[in-house]
């Protein structure tokens, strides 16, 4: 006999079927416990060695060590600040450059030849030349932030701005728009959404230019500090600036994530 | 209801379109004649659908008259000032659903009245008007998101009322509908057209919503696009209904179906096989 519960049970493996929330949680959740467990594991059981790997929780007891007893909070700090004010200044300029260009045609054709050249030169390569126009202060470690990241974002930017269809620019000149309106009120707030996104993915990109100018090119910051403890052998002061870098990311990306649910509710809405 | 153009005739019409041609460039500097020595005439408060098989330009007309396209020869004019570019007094509602997703259904009914600078007390007011006019009262602080295709279709027309034009144009607003929703629409633009006193002029390639909604009809040929015939429904003896079995039942409507659908054949045949 078949229980009446049996024959509602689905299969773990749905072929393209969504999975809950719940669900997506927990095994999320699920594979990143699976990864400590076994790493804690082979160091508990002698399989590695452990001034080269050593096992979380060693590392997490080095963390708060760090954070409440050797200033590595300073650390954190300064590398935050590079990142937001660099980040800033880029997209001060790649947004409305951006916007520009996907809006008018004519800015694009003058713009867009040097703009994506820039793309294929890797700003890392930069490094020496930066350092002897600006020395070793802040400034050649923000100009590598934003030549890094600047070029991808004002062409995505652009893209963005570009795919704003075509119905509701006419739309906005039959209601009477001129050129100005009609990038203000209707090309911004419709490329806006996804220039938010793309400001999202780009913001990524800049911590990964943050740490290489601060391995490089600096003696404080995050990457700095991952440096010094090189020297010494600190294998776990190392994996614990990674983790903060990880952590740092991932709570921007969270907050972007938040920014962008708060100022365009209308994504989130669907038919009722 | 009567049929206004009878009363106005003598005035010469609202929109005159004077053997007006559209060539468009190809990539390989040859042309594309899409529209070829087209002249008619539409009279204030009337219903004029262009109509015609597929490729006769039948868009490209109309985007003249938007002022969204510029005329290879000839001119267009609205109450005898030609139209050399886009206009609050020209305004279009597209089949593509345009609602700004940014704003709510009465952001986008206010949208028109904002950019033209109407103080906010008049500008409530009238797009109350006109919300209750497309029956959307109880939608008026929705998102689009949420609203379902005619009901996008009925915001766009009345953010294009709202903003007091003195022509409604409209590309097949109605051709991403259902099939139920869009006679509803239809309906609906009939009781609007008498009750705001708009003058639409209309593109559909859909014979049964020409003959029902049209005081006239301007069927083109296709390859250029040319005037083959104007069609004045006679059989609805210059009347308007808002119930549109009503006007499939009178004598007439087979007669005239058919014969639009005999000209869409010969008109359109060569290009279809």
């Amino acid at each position: 006999m078949i229980e009446p519960d049996r024959a509602h049970r689905q299969p773990w493996l749905q072929l393209r079927k969504p999975v809950s929330r719940k669900q997506g949680f927990l095994s999320a959740i699920f594979i990143w416990a699976l990864f400590f467990a076994v790493w804690e594991g082979v160091s508990l059981a002698g399989l590695v060695n452990d001034l080269l790997v050593p096992a979380p929780h060693a590392i997490v007891a080095t963390l708060i060590d760090m954070l409440i007893n050797r200033d590595f909070v300073s650390d954190i700090l300064i590398s935050v600040w590079r990142v937001v004010l660099s980040f800033g200044i880029a997209c001060a300029i790649a947004v409305p450059l951006g916007i520009a260009m996907g809006a008018f045609p004519a800015i694009e054709a003058v713009a867009n030849p040097f703009v994506s050249a820039w793309r294929y030169l890797p700003a890392p390569s930069f490094i020496p030349i930066l350092l002897m126009w600006f020395g070793t202060g802040e400034t050649p470690k923000l100009v590598l932030l934003i030549i890094g990241v600047i070029f991808f974002l004002i062409t995505l930017i652009m893209d963005h701005t570009k795919q704003v269809r075509s119905e509701l620019v006419e739309t906005g000149l039959t209601l009477g728009g001129n050129r100005w309106t009609i990038v203000r009120t209707i090309i911004l707030p419709a490329a806006m959404p996804n220039v938010l996104i793309a400001m999202r993915q780009m913001l990524a990109v800049t911590w990964t230019y943050l740490v290489i100018a601060e391995i490089v090119a600096s003696t404080t910051g995050i990457g700095a500090m991952m440096m010094r403890a090189r020297r010494f052998l600190h294998t776990d002061e190392i994996m614990a600036g990674i983790i903060v870098i990880g952590a740092l990311g991932l709570t921007f990306d969270i907050l972007f994530r938040k920014l962008h649910r708060w100022l365009y509710p209308y994504l989130y809405s669907r038919e009722s | 209801m009567a049929h206004p153009s009878a009363t106005t005739a003598e005035a010469g019409p609202k929109l005159r379109i004077d053997r007006v041609s559209k060539r468009f460039p190809l990539p390989d500097d040859k042309e594309i004649e899409a529209i070829r020595d087209v002249s008619f005439g539409v009279e204030e408060n009337e219903i004029c659908v262009i109509l015609g098989p597929s490729g006769c330009g039948k868009s490209t007309v109309l985007r003249m008259v938007a002022g969204l396209e510029t005329p290879t020869a000839g001119v267009l004019s609205l109450d005898d000032h030609e139209i050399t570019g886009t206009d609050r007094e020209r305004g279009m509602v597209f089949q593509a659903y345009t609602s700004f997703d940014w704003l709510s259904v009465r952001g986008n009914v206010e949208y028109g009245m904002r950019i033209n600078g109407v103080p906010v007390a008049e500008r409530r007011a009238r797009a109350q008007k006109y919300i209750d006019l497309v029956q959307l009262s109880k939608f008026s602080e929705v998102y689009p998101s949420q609203l379902s295709g005619g009901m996008k279709q009925r915001v766009a027309i009345a953010r294009t009322l709202a903003n007091d034009p003195a022509l409604l144009l409209m590309d097949e607003p109605f051709g991403a509908l259902d099939a139920e929703t869009r006679w509803h629409m239809q309906e609906l633009l009939v009781d609007i057209a008498e009750n705001a006193n708009t003058t639409v002029v209309m593109v559909t390639h859909d014979i049964e919503e020409a003959i029902y909604l049209a005081d006239k009809i301007v069927f083109l040929s296709s390859h250029p696009g040319r005037v083959h015939e104007i069609i004045v429904p006679d059989f609805k003896k210059g009347q308007r209904f808002t119930n549109k079995e009503e006007v499939i039942a009178m004598d007439g409507y087979g007669a005239l179906e058919r014969q639009i659908m005999r000209m869409m054949r010969e008109q359109g045949a060569s290009e279809v096989l």
